[in-house]
């Protein structure tokens, strides 16, 4: 287990997460601390990016309990809204708005949630946009961006409603080769500056070098977790080191 | 033919602004029809689908001339006689206007719940992320990326319903048709007043996509 012992950011459990007949999250439970980076490994239809979306409630939950810092996201009562504010996603296909130029995805949700006036958000924004080294692009809309750009604009925008947890599905799986390095640079930067992150990802790499834990998924459980030596350099049980034999 | 258009032309030209009068107001209101419909389609509410459902194959399944007759004779008649006494009544423009309204705006419906279908849902679910309500995600975010991919439609839709105007006549709204057909009781003239009002009909339409064109144009400009 993670040496981390502070406060428990967001605790799961026995979160069961069905589409249909198809039971795609079985009892899964697990606390996650302030400042810890989790990355969340498993082969694809393992129920790990369902899981990560249950984390902010994009998915409807059909049982146990999501708890962000002491209050049960999944109850009918929260307001979700308010939640998510403090928890920033970042998204496999980027999802930036189209019609919108990169200062303005940015500034959308803190101006039109009255969280900040907009010469403020414009100016959090272009210091948002210097952390991830676009500030020359607040003017261009995005599908004159290179995909690794894309994707630094989006980790900027979730990070301007100064979330205090990140959400990573599949950052860098839609980008060729060369952008992912930027890409991780930047999530690298954000876990050094003591992030909360989840992060469901292929890059073993990363999770080698940045995680404080990792977990690995498959049928919709969580089969093993521990510190990325633990899991990486010796694994216990079968299932994941026959995943690990395949992607290492 | 020269006769016509000098005895009948001012005439015609009324008639013809009527017709504009009528598409107007059917378009006006058929636009707010079908906002409201297309959205109870697309929302994640069984009831609220199912409603839009039979509104749009209702409409769609019944010819317009039947609407028109039912709503200018049939439903004063109605509620004449559920009120037990007479006198209620609605004017052409009135039951022509309903009439579009509901014709056009159930088409509208469509095209409105596919233009937000078309929009990735993704954009929905990174707006919701970063904490906006549905509705503000709807209208800052789907929306304007979803009258974009809707504007062709519509402008077919409109032209559509501006010949469908024509279907009118047969309840006395002085509308172009009805017009010529009054002059040709008087002329004997068919062939010349009819293409006089083809020719009419051709050049309203063909400005309106030529705008409309100009309109989608500007909207895409500076994109991709």
């Amino acid at each position: 287990m993670a040496e981390n012992k502070g406060k428990v950011k967001i605790h799961v459990s026995h979160l069961v997460k069905s589409f249909g007949k198809l039971e795609v999250l079985k009892d899964i439970s697990n606390d996650i601390y302030e400042g810890e980076v989790v990355v969340i490994l498993g082969p694809s239809g393992s129920g790990k990016s369902t899981f990560l979306r249950c984390l902010n409630r994009l998915e409807d939950i059909t049982g146990g309990q999501v708890v962000v810092d002491g209050v049960d996201i999944t109850s009918k009562k929260t307001n979700i809204n308010e939640y998510r504010q403090k928890i920033g996603m970042v998204f496999q296909h980027f999802n930036l708005f189209p019609h919108m130029d990169v200062l303005r995805n940015i500034t959308l949700a803190p101006v039109d949630l009255k969280k900040m006036t907009k010469e403020e958000a414009q100016k959090r924004g272009m210091e948002l946009l210097k952390r991830v080294g676009l500030e020359e692009k607040a003017k261009v809309y995005p599908p004159q961006l290179s995909g690794g750009q894309k994707q630094r604009v989006a980790i900027a925008r979730a990070l301007a409603m100064n979330p205090d947890i990140m959400l990573f599905d599949e950052p860098t799986s839609a980008l060729d080769p060369e952008m992912v390095g930027e890409v991780l640079q930047v999530m690298k930067e954000l876990a050094a500056d003591g992030m909360t992150m989840v992060v469901v990802t292929h890059e073993i790499g990363f999770a080698r070098e940045v995680a404080s834990r990792v977990i690995f998924m498959d049928g919709g459980y969580i089969v093993e977790e521990g510190t990325p030596d633990e899991v990486f350099n010796h694994p216990k049980e079968p299932r994941t080191i026959d995943f690990l034999n395949k992607v290492l | 033919m020269v006769k016509i258009i000098t005895n009948y032309g001012p005439l015609l030209l009324r008639a013809m602004q009527q017709t504009l009068l009528l598409a107007m107001s059917g378009l006006f209101f058929a636009c707010i029809i079908g906002m409201i419909f297309g959205l109870l389609s697309v929302l994640k509410n069984r009831v609220c689908n199912l409603i839009a459902t039979i509104f749009v194959d209702v409409i769609r399944g019944v010819p317009m001339i039947v609407l028109a007759y039912f709503i200018y004779l049939g439903v004063p008649a109605g509620i004449n006689s559920l009120l037990e006494k007479g006198g209620f009544t609605l004017s052409a423009l009135q039951a022509g206007t309903a009439c579009l309204a509901l014709n056009c705006g159930a088409y509208m419906a469509e095209i409105i719940r596919a233009g937000i279908q078309s929009v990735d849902k993704g954009q929905m679910e990174a707006a919701r992320s970063l904490g906006l309500p549905y509705w503000r995600a709807m209208v800052r975010v789907v929306l304007p990326q979803a009258i974009r991919t809707m504007i062709p439609s519509i402008v077919n839709q409109f032209i559509i319903t501006l010949k469908d105007t024509s279907i009118l006549s047969v309840i006395g709204f002085p509308e172009l048709v009805n017009t010529a057909k009054n002059v040709v009781a008087k002329t004997f003239m068919s062939l010349q007043t009819w293409a006089i009002v083809a020719v009419m009909y051709l050049i309203v339409i063909t400005i309106l996509s030529k705008i409309a064109k100009m309109l989608e144009r500007r909207l895409n400009r500076g994109r991709e």
